[in-house]
């Protein structure tokens, strides 16, 4: 009996419906509810405008690592024109096969007052004596050997990096250049020029600039000497120089600028 | 009385003790003030044998000898006795002493020096130049060369080398150490143009033509030679082609009349002559081809010798006989502006300096029988007119032909009917002759 009572309340059970719509209803009714103040949230929030950057909160700065204090430039190297995909690009095309010495025929009788004319042979280049630090900020494009990529990550060592600054000490490294100017201009001035009632020690100064090609303009008097015989006469001579020859390849002057003073000494 | 005769004999014993010479001794000082510049101590010092190979001592002898000349011939340099010089052959930057090259007796302001070694025929050069005076940066000038190891190549390389150093302390002028110089001798039996180093060295014949060549001038790019040359139509203008090794066409100067003394322009385009075509002779120009003709002068005597201005291609100096002895003129190319530079004499041959500040010629000043003074070699600033003789007293001198650097004269000394080729520096000074065998005239100095 108790059996048959017990299948009756288990087949009951079985056959009513669970009761799911209260709890359904109740969960669809508080997911609705979060996306509503979701919503409701950030239409309010931008009536309130705010900036919380960073600000005096701990941990809101970024902290940067300076990598390379100059602006990356584009690479030394040119850009890989290969169209084919490669795993390994060459970065530079192979070396030229040496050309071969021209054969001399022993046979051949001379051309009479034939001279051949000896072709022009570039030296070598040798090494600066100071040579200037290359600069390892260029930036990477194109399909290059992987050795190159890390440069741009190469941390600086010190503040000024490992250029040196060479403004200014031209007369230093150069002084063979500056006896040179200081020669030509001498051998052009014409001292005849200058009037004999010019007081003795009288000095005009003047300036001009030198290319590096070596040739001087913009010619000027920069002090005078109260004497005009005298100004013109040491402006004419610096005028008469056509070149001074190259700046010293070593320098790295795009010109020089040059004041030259002109003593009247006794005559 | 015995005091006496004991300061006697004591001064008698100083007297043999301290010789007179002493006393008497004498030094003599040579110096003066407005002298104009001083020029560089320049050492050079002998290059040091890098390699034991068996033709390094000889190219090493001929390097040394001919850089050395150079230097010396160029005429900025006062250059330390190779006796003064210290001892050490540097071969580097590392092993120059340079406070020893400072410090007397050698004095030097700056110092050429390097190394020399012959390999497997190839010679090779390593030559620095150092200021001495600069401790911290000597450097001035670092070269190399590598060159078959013949004695050619290695005066060419110490051409080379001079020409380098000559540039950067010459104040941007090239060196002539590469330059040639073209003449007249009559070594091979008859007048013909020959060709020789600005040294004198290397002297060999151009022309094969058996009759009389005179007055060769060099094209500004060293491919032709114009001359004047006697012919079966008289005296005409011959162009030879050193690239071709043969005479080509000049078809202009060969018209009736002697054709004489041709000139370049400095651009290689146009040629000036003498020709007597109209029955006087006269300046005219021609295309370099030989074409385009035209007449500049047109009085009455002879019109010869042009030169160009090789500055401005624009002014043509020549001799002209229009009032008795012949004199210099100059004039614009195309004929106006005639101006007289000489005031008398007997004045010839001249040439304008390359940067047409100059001329040089060969002037009698008192010309005429038992008149002083001979033919010699002035040089007269245009502008101002004013002259500067050049040789004194040693034979007849003419011809006179610049340097393409400007600072040296070659010319044509006659002595004793014996005619031979010198040079000189632009004042007058380091003259040295460069011919010796035969008869040489008429020089004329390539343009580089």
């Amino acid at each position: 009996m108790s059996n048959l009572l017990e299948h009756d309340e288990n087949l009951e059970r079985q056959l009513a419906g669970e009761p799911v719509a209260a709890p359904a209803t109740g969960s669809l009714l508080l997911h609705l509810a979060l996306a509503g103040a979701i919503v409701s949230y950030y239409i309010a929030g931008g009536f309130f405008k705010s900036n919380l950057w960073g600000g005096a909160t701990s941990g809101g700065a970024i902290r940067v690592n300076l990598v390379s204090s100059a602006i990356p430039l584009p690479s030394d190297q040119p850009p890989n024109q290969n169209v084919l995909a490669t795993e390994k690009p060459s970065p530079a095309p192979a070396p030229p096969t040496p050309k071969a010495a021209p054969k001399i025929d022993e046979q051949a009788i001379p051309i009479q007052g034939k001279h051949e004319q000896p072709k022009p042979q570039v030296a070598p280049r040798t090494p600066q004596k100071n040579p200037q630090p290359q600069q390892n900020n260029r930036a990477q494009y194109g399909e290059q050997a992987a050795n190159n990529l890390p440069r741009s990550t190469t941390p600086q060592t010190s503040a000024n990096g490992p250029v040196s600054v060479a403004n200014g000490d031209f007369g230093t490294r150069f002084g063979w250049y500056v006896q040179i100017i200081k020669r030509k201009v001498d051998q052009n001035w014409n001292r005849q020029e200058v009037d004999h009632r010019t007081p003795i020690g009288a000095v005009a100064t003047i300036y001009f600039k030198v290319d590096r090609s070596g040739i001087p303009s913009n010619f000027r008097i920069d002090r005078s000497s109260g004497s005009p015989t005298l100004d013109n006469s040491c402006l004419r001579a610096a005028q008469r120089v056509d070149t001074f020859g190259p700046l010293p390849p070593e320098s790295n002057d795009r010109w020089l600028d040059v004041t030259y003073d002109c003593s009247n000494a006794p005559r | 009385m015995k005091a006496h005769l004991l300061l006697l004999v004591s001064a008698i014993i100083a007297a043999v003790l301290f010789p007179a010479s002493r006393i008497g001794a004498q030094d003599w000082v040579h110096t003066g003030t407005n002298l104009g510049n001083a020029r560089i101590r320049l050492g050079a010092a002998d290059f040091k044998p890098a390699a034991a190979d068996p033709q390094t001592p000889t190219l090493k002898a001929t390097f040394d000898a001919t850089l050395y000349s150079d230097l010396e011939t160029a005429g900025i340099f006062d250059m330390v006795s190779k006796s003064m010089a210290p001892q050490a052959a540097p071969g580097s930057p590392q092993e120059i002493n340079l406070p020893q090259w400072a410090a007397a007796p050698a004095n030097a302001e700056m110092v050429a020096f390097g190394a020399l070694k012959a390999d497997n025929g190839r010679l090779v050069v390593y030559g620095w130049l150092d200021d001495t005076r600069n401790a911290a940066n000597p450097q001035v000038l670092a070269k190399q060369y590598n060159e078959a190891a013949t004695q050619d190549m290695a005066r060419t390389v110490a051409h080379r080398f001079a020409d380098e150093i000559i540039l950067r302390l010459g104040g941007g002028i090239n060196g002539i150490a590469e330059t040639k110089i073209y003449f007249v001798s009559t070594r091979s039996g008859s007048k013909e143009i020959w060709a020789m180093d600005y040294d004198g060295q290397n002297q060999h014949q151009i022309t094969h033509l058996g009759s009389i060549s005179l007055s060769p001038r060099i094209s500004p790019d060293n491919s032709r030679i114009a001359f004047a040359s006697l012919g079966k139509e008289g005296w005409a203008i011959r162009m030879y082609s050193l690239d071709l090794g043969r005479l080509v066409s000049f078809p202009g100067g060969s018209a009736g009349g002697s054709n004489l003394s041709p000139a370049w322009s400095a651009d290689g385009t146009k040629i000036a002559f003498s020709s007597g075509r109209t029955g006087d002779p006269e300046i005219w120009v021609a295309d370099a081809g030989g074409g385009n003709l035209r007449k500049l002068t047109s009085f009455r005597g002879p019109d010869v010798s042009p030169t160009w201005n090789p500055r401005t291609n624009a002014q043509i100096a020549w001799v002209s006989g229009r009032t008795g002895l012949p004199q210099i003129y100059i004039m614009d190319q195309d004929g106006a502006n005639i101006q007289r530079m000489t005031d008398g004499g007997y004045a010839i041959s001249p040439s304008w300096h390359p940067n047409g500040q100059f001329l040089t010629f060969s002037w009698n000043r008192k010309y005429g029988p038992g008149a002083p003074g001979g033919q010699d070699i002035y040089v007269m600033d245009i502008a101002s007119k004013r002259w500067m003789q050049l040789t004194h007293d040693s034979g007849s001198c003419d011809f006179p032909s610049w340097s393409p650097d400007g600072r040296h004269i070659v010319f044509e000394r006659t002595i004793g009917r014996r005619s031979q080729i010198w040079a000189m520096l632009a004042d007058g000074t380091q003259q040295q002759q460069l011919t010796k065998g035969g008869e040489n005239f008429m020089p004329n100095w390539s343009w580089k």
